[in-house]
């Protein structure tokens, strides 16, 4: 007999015994009390996880996150102040269902587009920002997404200040055609004045940035930073492979795999991107704006 | 039985958070409630007798203890598929784990111990004391909480005297404990506690208080029900330990009066109230030579050596835990509580005394195990059983209850002697030196006497 069975005749035994007629009792695990990382699998307390900036402990997977978190965890409190929240698309080729999609859309994310710039301080430096939201159409570029930023750095370029993008896109919006892909030239445009007025831009990649934004304005940074892990590419894994008939790296379009091969300069955890933007912006001699005090630390 | 409360809920079924013979202990406990149990088990652990003969068992990982027995999602979700609304958390483990505890609540699971606030309160060591002292129970003198700076640390050690510890406020299992024998010492000791603290547990608060030279360890076991009645069940004298680990435990404690037990049960459940403590749970208290009592810590707990209690009582502690947890009233009074003769309980670890007490898992070849009048073991080791190292060494406990001291010596070494365990190496050998020593059998010792002998 195999010692795992050796005793089930104790078991066996008691049930006999037993009278009552059992009612089955559940439990259930409130839903928001878990957490399961999408890359690998682990189950981590929501709770912890929102406490580690929503990066996965166990793997070190950095979640997708709104702008509004981002802005919080990257710019001192009460700092932001935004540019052309007001600006929405119109629908340029009559593409069906465009508008009542990004209704819907501003509806449940409250917000009017998939960009947010305006102007923040970072452990006291000044500097304008901008953070695209994923969860908004997948922060599809079109005639908005490019003019906020075409518009933000052209307030840099007059104000000599420094521009911080996090960028998060599926690429250019189909639904609104070739003035999609026209963004591209037009914010290339800005940055590239922006950089003969001497000022810094710097660039943070986070999970996806793909597409024409990664063939604009994402790829235009002086720094090129990039969250561990997240996925950095143009055209999608399987086209490339079906193209060039060539199996492909597994680390292909990863963070990791752009920086070896030169595509970034850095990556950088979430919980060190604020003071490492910050350092930043030391080293390139901008000044800290007037400390508001208990708000603002030293770098 | 007296009346049924209100808030009375009666469990179907308790998911058992332990292994080993504490898990046995409970399941036995459920069984004669009529209670199905639910063990949970590492992959390690899947010929363990808790696993066989709960009546359902789930596996929850890994065999390290952090993948399985700590892996607190798991045994959610054990608790989930098994239906079970109840968790007895045994010792060890999960058991203090006061996270954990609210976690249960929130997903309307019955934790059978205390709640969540006594037992964070309790874990703030120098905290803890304040309120203490407050309540008027005796505490060891030393600095009012946390100790600022150096020239604090001085003034106190100045006015209380040396030798003094520097404990870590966040401590336990002896971790951030340093001793100073002079004002030269003290800056050495309190950089040294501030450092292993903040290493161990985060937080490099420390504080001061008077070294007592030679104590005895003994504890006075509690019951409080959600109600607000508590009871104190006597005490155990713990001072046979060997480096901080208890090896032998009795009760009565020999140093013990009735008037002593009067005061520091009293003390003990004044210690409890203060938190609005409810279910078992230990105090532990510190007596010198002159038989003054000081509050040591509150384990809100069941413990190893809740056995000797119960057999000098009669009073079975674990179905007592479970009956609060439903919500049930004390069934006993102060008064009813009386300790009859002398209990001693022996600890069988799986080690080799002779090579410093290094843990030696590994199969049971054969193993015969002593019976009787006045006989208790209390162990999860079958025959072919194979122990694995992943886990503490305590293979069994051996309980014996005689009319008196020195009766209960007698029936232990005989009981020791009958007791064979083949395959691996046991403590069975040195416990009997332990019993034959004439200083343990005078019955005046300290905490330290057992690690100034080579009993091995």
């Amino acid at each position: 007999m195999a010692l795992e069975d050796l005793f089930k005749v104790v078991k066996d035994r008691f049930k006999e015994d037993k009278k009552i007629e059992r009612k089955t009792d559940s439990v259930e695990i409130p839903k928001d009390l878990l957490f399961k990382c999408p890359r690998c699998g682990t189950i981590a307390y929501r709770e912890d996880f929102l406490k580690n900036k929503q990066v996965c402990s166990s793997c070190g997977y950095h979640a997708r996150i709104g702008y509004r978190e981002r802005l919080a965890m990257t710019a001192d409190a009460d700092s932001f102040v935004e540019f052309d929240a007001g600006m929405t698309s119109l629908n340029p080729i009559d593409f069906p269902g465009y508008e009542e999609k990004v209704a819907a859309l501003r509806e449940k994310c409250g917000m009017n587009e998939a960009v947010v710039t305006g102007t923040c301080r970072i452990r006291g430096y000044k500097t304008v920002i901008g953070i695209m939201d994923s969860n908004f159409m997948m922060a599809s570029m079109g005639s908005v997404v490019g003019e906020k930023i075409t518009r933000a750095f052209e307030y840099a370029t007059k104000n000599k200040m420094p521009v911080i993008l996090f960028t998060a896109s599926g690429g250019a919006r189909m639904q609104e055609g070739i003035v999609s892909l026209m963004q591209m030239a037009k914010t290339s445009g800005a940055i590239a004045r922006h950089n003969e007025a001497g000022q810094l831009y710097v660039t943070v990649m986070t999970d996806p940035t793909t597409g024409g934004v990664t063939a604009s304005f994402a790829s235009l940074g002086d720094i090129i930073i990039a969250e561990p892990k997240v996925l950095i590419g143009f055209a999608g894994r399987r086209v490339i492979q079906d193209t060039i008939r060539q199996q492909l790296p597994d680390d292909f379009q990863s963070a990791e795999f752009m920086l070896e091969n030169g595509f970034a300069d850095m990556i950088v955890d979430r919980k060190n991107m604020r003071s490492v933007l910050a350092k930043i912006l030391k080293m390139h001699n901008y000044i800290k704006a007037d400390k508001i005090p208990g708000k603002d630390e030293a770098v | 039985m007296c009346c049924i409360s209100e808030e009375f809920v009666m469990f179907d079924k308790i998911l058992i958070a332990n292994r080993g013979e504490i898990a046995i202990r409970i399941i036995r406990a459920c069984r004669e409630l009529g209670i199905e149990t639910v063990a949970v088990y590492s992959t390690a652990d899947r010929q363990a007798l808790h696993a066989q003969i709960a009546d359902q068992a789930v596996c929850i990982g890994g065999p390290r203890s952090s993948d399985s027995y700590l892996n607190t999602r798991a045994i959610l979700a054990a608790c989930e598929i098994t239906g079970a609304k109840a968790i007895h958390p045994g010792f060890g483990f999960l058991s203090e784990n006061s996270r954990f505890v609210r976690l249960c609540d929130k997903c309307g699971i019955k934790w059978i111990g205390p709640n969540a606030a006594a037992m964070e309160a309790m874990g703030d060591k120098a905290n803890a004391k304040i309120a203490m002292m407050k309540a008027g129970v005796p505490v060891v003198r030393g600095s009012e909480g946390v100790v600022k700076d150096m020239e604090e640390a001085r003034a106190i050690s100045a006015d209380i005297g040396y030798p003094v510890l520097v404990k870590a406020s966040a401590g336990g299992g002896g971790r951030g404990i340093r001793r100073a024998d002079s004002e030269k010492e003290l800056e050495a000791a309190v950089t040294a506690a501030k450092q292993e603290a903040l290493q161990f547990f985060g937080n490099d608060d420390v504080y001061i208080e008077k070294f007592i030279v030679n104590p005895r360890h003994v504890e006075i076991q509690i019951l409080a029900d959600e109600q607000g009645n508590t009871v104190h069940l006597g005490e155990r004298d713990c001072s046979c330990q060997r480096r901080n680990q208890k090896v032998l435990e009795e009760s009565p404690s020999p140093i013990m009066t009735p008037e002593l037990r009067e005061k520091m049960g009293e003390a003990a459940l004044r210690a409890a109230r203060v938190y609005g403590y409810y279910n078992a749970g230990t105090v532990e208290f510190l007596v010198d030579k002159d038989l003054n009592f000081y509050f040591m810590e509150m384990n809100a707990r069941i413990q190893v050596e809740h056995p000797v209690t119960e057999m000098a009582t009669g009073i079975d502690l674990i179905k007592e835990q479970i009956r609060i947890a439903m919500g049930l009233p004390l069934s006993y009074r102060q008064e009813d509580i009386s300790l009859t003769g002398h209990v001693i309980e022996c600890r069988i670890n799986a080690e080799d005394p002779k090579q410093g007490f290094r843990p030696c898992p590994g199969k049971v070849q054969s193993i015969h195990l002593p019976g009787g009048f006045g006989v208790r073991i209390d162990t999860a080791v079958y025959q072919g059983y194979e122990i694995p190292p992943y886990y503490d060494s305590m293979i069994a406990k051996l309980i014996v209850k005689g009319r008196d001291r020195s009766e209960a010596i007698t029936k232990m070494k005989v009981a020791l002697s009958e007791m064979l365990i083949e395959g691996i190496q046991t403590n069975i050998d040195f416990q009997l030196n332990l019993l034959r020593d004439k200083e343990f059998e005078s019955g005046i010792f300290d905490i330290g006497f057992l690690n100034r002998k080579n009993l091995s």
